[in-house]
């Protein structure tokens, strides 16, 4: 039996082409990120062509927009989880199912856990990892390394950020328990502990290169530096850490040869 | 008279255009666009490099870049070193100076790039915030033609990209143009000149390591990496031991 809301209001649904463009709209999430509203700009151009599906009328279209003009902030790869729901929840909307301000509920209330399951993973874990496997295979795969960085970042990114949307278009506020399966916080662990081995080997062959052929003294201070850099480094800084590093390697690069 | 490239000036505005093309790609797709690490100094580098005839020299350089930046991070409202800008323009500034004196990207040349581009990082993120704050504008315009019943009004999102690209491409372009003055203080220089630069270079890269531990923000990761390190230290020594 239909219920009598959705007789009097026929579901409406976006095609697949318009998805595609909102996901493909949705890799310019932070092209005007800015301080007040942060992502609101990127995520309410993003959704444009849905809501343009949605609302024939323009006047219903750009009223259906403002609210997607609000405050809006989360990591921009797990954002395309919120993207594909809200789009989910606009077509509820606009079948007079739901009420407009669960789509703001919606937003709002997965922006942060998402952020910050995002920056762990993405931004702390998996994007250091691969770096350094690409700088750590670099004496072995020459320019090749460039490729491992990208493919290994990218293999994870992409299909992670397809499956988001489809994800959260599909399930609407149920992508939540779908991301929570995904066990990314698991693997930040395992990423870390990784890079972390990796970090050590790339010091390794710091202290190698100076070092050799016959330059014991050169690979214990260049160890030395390795060491108190690292211990000074959360008061002074990078950019001074290098400066440092340049003055002290200059002082005692005089005496390499 | 200053040491040019092969090809002479328009070798070099030619390579000037093609900095400014990579650079102000690359600078667009750090935050606005795709996030395919395209623009992290251990892939810009080389391509950049590529693009003016050496990858392997842009490789050189991208490598430490890319450690000494590992941990920075763009969490919220806070904005990291524009370690994108650092590598793009010293990339700029030192492929073109190694054609010109005709020894490649050696050590001596990063280590003199580093030592004068590096205050780019920082500056990159003061240009940063100056585009975040324009995009403020162009979000109340946004605002403004919503009201005023435009659905295309969050069209002017896109337009957030130029301020990044613009700015890049032309500290990109003026790296390379002044890249002749980095080639003649490189031939300029004695053989002891060339062996502190070299030892600077050196110490750039233990800063890079060190930098790249503290990057994983994890406590086991010290000693793990001090482990790994020894582990592959003493690998290497019986090797050659053996050999």
């Amino acid at each position: 039996m239909i219920p009598a809301v959705a007789m009097a209001h026929p579901v409406r649904r976006v095609s697949t082409p318009t998805l595609a463009r909102v996901f493909l709209r949705s890799l310019f999430l932070q092209a005007a990120w800015n301080p007040r509203g942060m992502q609101n700009l990127g995520f309410a151009d993003a959704i444009t062509p849905a809501l343009r599906e949605l609302y024939p009328e323009p006047a219903e279209c750009a009223k259906a927009l403002a609210r997607h003009l609000e405050f809006f902030n989360c990591h921009p790869y797990l954002a395309a989880a919120i993207l594909g729901g809200a789009v989910h929840l606009e077509e509820r909307v606009a079948g007079g199912q739901a009420p407009p301000e669960v789509v703001s509920s919606f937003k709002r209330a997965l922006g942060p856990p998402f952020a910050a399951l995002g920056d762990g993973f993405f931004w702390l874990a998996i994007r250091p990892a691969a770096a350094l496997l690409a700088a750590a295979t670099e004496p072995f795969l020459g320019l090749g390394c460039v490729f491992v960085f990208l493919a290994l970042y990218n293999a994870v990114h992409l299909p992670a950020r397809v499956w988001l949307f489809a994800t959260g278009y599909a399930r609407g506020e149920g992508v939540v328990d779908a991301v929570r399966r995904a066990h990314l916080a698991s693997g930040t662990a395992l990423l870390k502990a990784c890079g972390a081995a990796l970090a050590g080997a790339l010091a390794a062959r710091g202290v190698l290169a100076a070092g050799f052929p016959d330059r014991p003294f050169h690979a214990l201070l260049i160890a030395s530096t390795m060491v108190l850099a690292w211990a000074i480094l959360p008061r002074l800084g990078p950019t001074r850490a290098v400066y440092g590093g340049l003055l002290l390697g200059l002082a005692l690069g005089a005496r390499f040869v | 008279m200053l040491p040019l490239p092969a090809g002479g000036a328009p070798q070099l505005f030619f390579l000037a255009a093609v900095a400014a093309l990579i650079g102000g790609l690359s600078a667009i797709e750090r935050k606005g666009a795709f996030q395919l690490m395209l623009s992290r100094p251990i892939v810009l580098a080389p391509i950049l490099g590529w693009g003016m005839g050496d990858a392997q020299g842009g490789l050189l350089l991208g490598i430490p870049l890319e450690l000494l930046f590992l941990g920075g991070v763009n969490l919220g409202g806070s904005l990291p070193d524009n370690e994108s800008l650092l590598a793009a323009a010293m990339t700029a500034a030192v492929i073109p100076a190694g054609l010109a004196a005709r020894t490649g990207v050696d050590a001596p040349l990063a280590a003199v790039g580093l030592a004068l581009l590096l205050p780019l990082a920082f500056f990159g993120r003061r240009l940063e915030r100056a585009s975040e704050a324009r995009n403020t504008e162009l979000m109340e315009e946004a605002l403004e033609r919503a009201a005023a019943g435009d659905p295309d009004a969050a069209r002017v999102n896109l337009r957030g990209l130029l301020l990044p690209f613009g700015a890049a491409a032309g500290i990109c372009a003026i790296c390379v143009l002044v890249s002749p003055v980095l080639a003649f203080v490189r031939l300029k220089c004695r053989p002891a000149e060339l062996s502190a630069l070299e030892g600077a270079w050196h110490a750039v890269w233990a800063v890079a390591a060190a930098c790249a531990i503290r990057a994983i923000r994890d406590p086991r990761a010290p000693a793990l990496a001090a482990i790994c390190a020894a582990t592959v230290v003493a690998i290497t020594l019986a090797i050659r031991g053996l050999s």
